[in-house]
């Protein structure tokens, strides 16, 4: 080989090498392009046209709602809906178990179709036709919503291809009407529209998560690895209640005949335990099943029991005497003169509610016969400032601890403001407006030897990860001394024995204590019913060692219209609850007061 | 003995380095040893096998998962068949419809008996068989779940119709025709 030679062969090797290397070079660029610098849109093209990435939403669980004892009031569940793809709708190819091939017609298919949902073959087809007419491109055409599991499953096995079926969630309520007035219920979007469903759904919602993975091409096996839960998908917590099913039922079933029989418009009872404040029971008569809102009237479909504002009447005697008591103004056996109908000297005119000679009352007479001329003079042996103070520490015009969902302040005045009527109407419960859980809430601290404990009707929530929250309740208060309580039991319980309900009402074995209330009502044109009355009786038990209170209420009872309606249904509740709640008969004997002073 | 009377050690030069000691080795070429070789390609052999067979174990067991989720999911919604059909059959007012069709009543008068000396506390007297509530005459708790499901004890009723239907008359007996409107009896 010459040098010549030598040099070409070098020269041309290493263009060669050049054009290669150029060319690795271009590839390498290219390379780099495709995986790194364009990676994600090319990833996300194929995982578009590539059909072999899925997807699923992971449903998240709404929390249950359950009772005191854990019975369930509210659970969350999966309905179907059925819908047609007119398009699809045709005879369908189909083989049998020999092997031979067969055409189904449409028309047997909707017949088999229908027979599953309860509808008519050609109801099924009529859906179609009408899809069809009203848009020829239709697609979708809603046949049933609301299925059932069973039909669901009845529905696949017919492998039906026009057939569109989806599970949405749902609410049951395992106990209809038992505690729907508090627990409340959804719409058909799943939106809470009432009760502890509305108020504590920041304890019960739930949100869906989305699964996503990569599936192989037979069958959408998802490929190891690639499955992504994003977000994962949250489970509502469980709302406790304090309320008890089964006393509820008992109180409602009772409350419905006696609000019958008293021919009353409405009735509400309310049970409350005295040491913890816990509501066991509020119960109203009409109500509602949250199952089927819709099949109540829409005033029914709330808690009245929670929500009513009346003038208490009556029952609030008892706090007044309490106030007088605790501010050391009366004894239980303090003197008072009455006449039926006394014209004071400010110029403002009380009666009582039956007529009698002027009598020589003891404040436990007083109580006794419920005398508003009574009440009205001994209420002026304190300053107005200190009953109104008294009225606001029993919690009238407060509110409650419950937080009800429109749940009134209740109404009360400054003392200043008081006009000559009012001044004396305060004694006796009128001129002021509470609501039943105010009633009860003083009643309570009456009983609890003055100790005042929020009523509440929330005992927890239990998140999906099992971190309980109990409501932030305020403080307990004592409002009354432990002296004044045991007079007002005693009190108390001479109204149950020596006044007019005194037979209606007794509970043998059990010493109790009530008062009865009633109040006018507002016709709507600025004046009052004739004739017709919101009454009330709230009583307590065992009085030795109070454990339960619980307060009837009737709207307008016709039958007897007086607070008196009340008795039975009072009679009833009270006998079971201490029953219910395996509450020991009374040893100690009665110690009646007298009711007239020498 | 003190410090003075150590003897000082004499110092010693250290040793004159005397530059480095190379010697050439006689060449020896060492044969490659096969067994390294074989056991480095059967390890690579090894690991590509291993993840192969992980790999197919891996896929297997995805098909695997596939079958049993799909098993869930029929058991899923047996659960939810079966939670369906039971809806509601442990709510009060069921129990209580039953029970009332079987005659049951709720006493109103509690007795009680105290161990301790015999007494008996409460009213004393025999319970009575009047119910202090009556489901028959109307349920006051409407349950949707249930309005269609028979009681167990009696499987003709319902919870909103605990009462047996009375039976229609085969025949009615029909007014006499008026004639000239209603009589008016004569007043004087």
């Amino acid at each position: 080989m010459t040098k010549a030679e030598t040099r070409s062969a070098r020269r041309r090797s290493g263009i060669a090498a050049v054009v290669v290397l150029a060319i690795l070079a271009v590839f390498a660029v290219r390379l780099f392009d495709i995986q790194v610098v364009n990676a994600d849109s090319l990833r996300a093209d194929a995982e578009k046209h590539g059909n072999f990435t899925a997807s699923a939403v992971l449903p998240g669980i709404r929390g249950s709602i359950i009772d005191s004892e854990g019975t369930v009031l509210a659970a969350s569940s999966v309905a179907y809906d059925a819908a047609l793809d007119p398009a699809l709708v045709d005879e369908v190819d189909r083989i049998d178990d020999a092997g031979n091939k067969y055409v189904e017609s449409w028309g047997r298919l909707a017949e088999r179709i229908g027979a599953i949902i309860d509808m008519s073959g050609a109801e099924v087809e009529e859906v179609a036709s009408d899809a069809l007419e009203a848009n020829p491109d239709s697609r979708y055409a809603v046949l049933k919503k609301g299925l059932s599991t069973e039909q669901y499953r009845a529905l696949v096995d017919l492998d039906a291809p026009m057939l569109a079926l989806s599970s949405e969630k749902t609410r049951t309520y395992p106990n209809g009407a038992v505690g729907g007035n508090l627990v409340g219920f959804l719409d058909a979007s799943e939106t809470p529209q009432e009760g502890y469903e509305q108020l504590e759904n920041a304890c019960l919602e739930s949100t869906d998560g989305r699964l996503s993975y990569q599936r192989s091409g037979d069958g959408g096996v998802k490929i190891p690895g690639t499955t992504k839960e994003d977000p994962a998908p949250h489970d509502g917590g469980t709302l406790q209640l304090t309320i008890d099913s089964d006393l509820s039922w008992y109180l409602l079933q009772m409350l419905k005949e006696e609000v019958e029989t008293q021919k009353a418009q409405a009735g509400s009872i309310m049970v409350v335990d005295v040491k913890t404040g816990e509501i066991k029971s509020a119960v109203d008569y009409p109500t509602l099943d949250p199952n089927d809102p819709a099949a109540s009237d829409p005033e029914d479909r709330g808690a009245p029991v929670l929500r009513r504002l009346f003038e208490p009447g009556s029952t609030f005697k008892a706090v007044t005497i309490a106030t007088l008591l605790d501010a050391g103004a009366v004894t239980p056996l303090t003197a008072v003169e009455a006449s039926s109908n006394e014209t004071f000297p400010n110029g403002a005119q009380v009666g009582d509610s039956f007529a009698h000679p002027t009598y020589r009352y003891t404040v436990a007479g007083a109580l006794i016969d419920s005398s508003n001329v009574a009440l009205s003079k001994l209420g002026e042996l304190v300053p107005d400032q200190t009953r109104y103070e008294y009225l606001k520490k029993f919690g009238v015009g407060e509110g409650s601890a419950i937080g009800y969902s429109y749940e009134p302040e209740g109404v009360i005045h400054p003392a200043d403001t008081w006009d000559n009527q009012t001044h004396y109407a305060t004694s006796f419960g009128q001129g002021i407006a509470v609501t039943m859980q105010q009633v009860v809430g003083a009643y309570q601290a009456i009983a609890n030897g003055g100790v005042k404990k929020p009523l509440h009707l929330v005992e927890g929530c239990t998140s999906a990860d099992g971190k309980v929250t109990a409501p932030t309740l305020p403080a307990d208060e004592q409002i009354i001394s432990e002296e004044t309580s045991e007079q007002m039991l005693d009190l108390l319980e001479n109204v149950a024995v020596q006044g007019t309900n005194a037979d209606a009402i007794e509970i043998p074995g059990y010493r109790i204590g009530i008062k009865t209330g009633t109040a006018q009502v507002a016709n709507g044109q600025g004046g009052y019913k004739s004739g017709v009355y919101f009454t009330s009786m709230i009583g307590v038990a065992p009085i030795e060692d109070p454990q339960y209170i619980v307060m009837v209420s009737l709207d307008q009872p016709r039958r007897v219209t007086s607070s008196a309606a009340n008795a039975p249904a009072f009679q009833k509740a009270m006998t079971h609850v201490l029953q219910y709640y395996r509450v020991p008969p009374s040893t100690e004997p009665f110690e009646p007061l007298p009711k007239f002073a020498e | 003995m003190s410090i003075a009377n150590a003897s000082l050690l004499p110092f010693e030069p250290a040793p004159r380095r005397q530059g480095p000691h190379l010697e050439a080795l006689p060449t020896r070429r060492r044969r490659p040893r096969l067994a390294y070789a074989l056991v480095a390609i059967a390890g690579a052999a090894l690991i590509a096998l291993a993840q192969l067979g992980m790999t197919i174990l891996t896929a297997q067991s995805s098909y695997d998962l596939a079958a049993v989720e799909q098993q869930q999911r029929q058991l899923t919604l047996d659960k939810q068949e079966l939670t369906e059909d039971l809806a509601g059959l442990a709510s009060p007012q069921y129990l209580a419809a039953n029970a009332s069709a079987l005659g049951m009543v709720i006493d109103s008068t509690p007795s009680y008996l105290r161990l301790s000396d015999s007494a008996i506390l409460g009213s004393g007297a025999a319970a009575g068989d009047t119910s202090t509530v009556n489901v028959q005459n109307g349920n006051a708790a409407a349950n949707a779940l249930i309005a269609q499901t028979p009681l167990v004890t009696d499987d003709e009723l319902t919870i909103a119709d605990v009462t047996p239907q009375q039976e229609a008359p085969a025949t009615v007996t029909e007014a006499p025709p008026l004639e000239g409107g209603l009589p008016t009896p004569q007043t004087h």
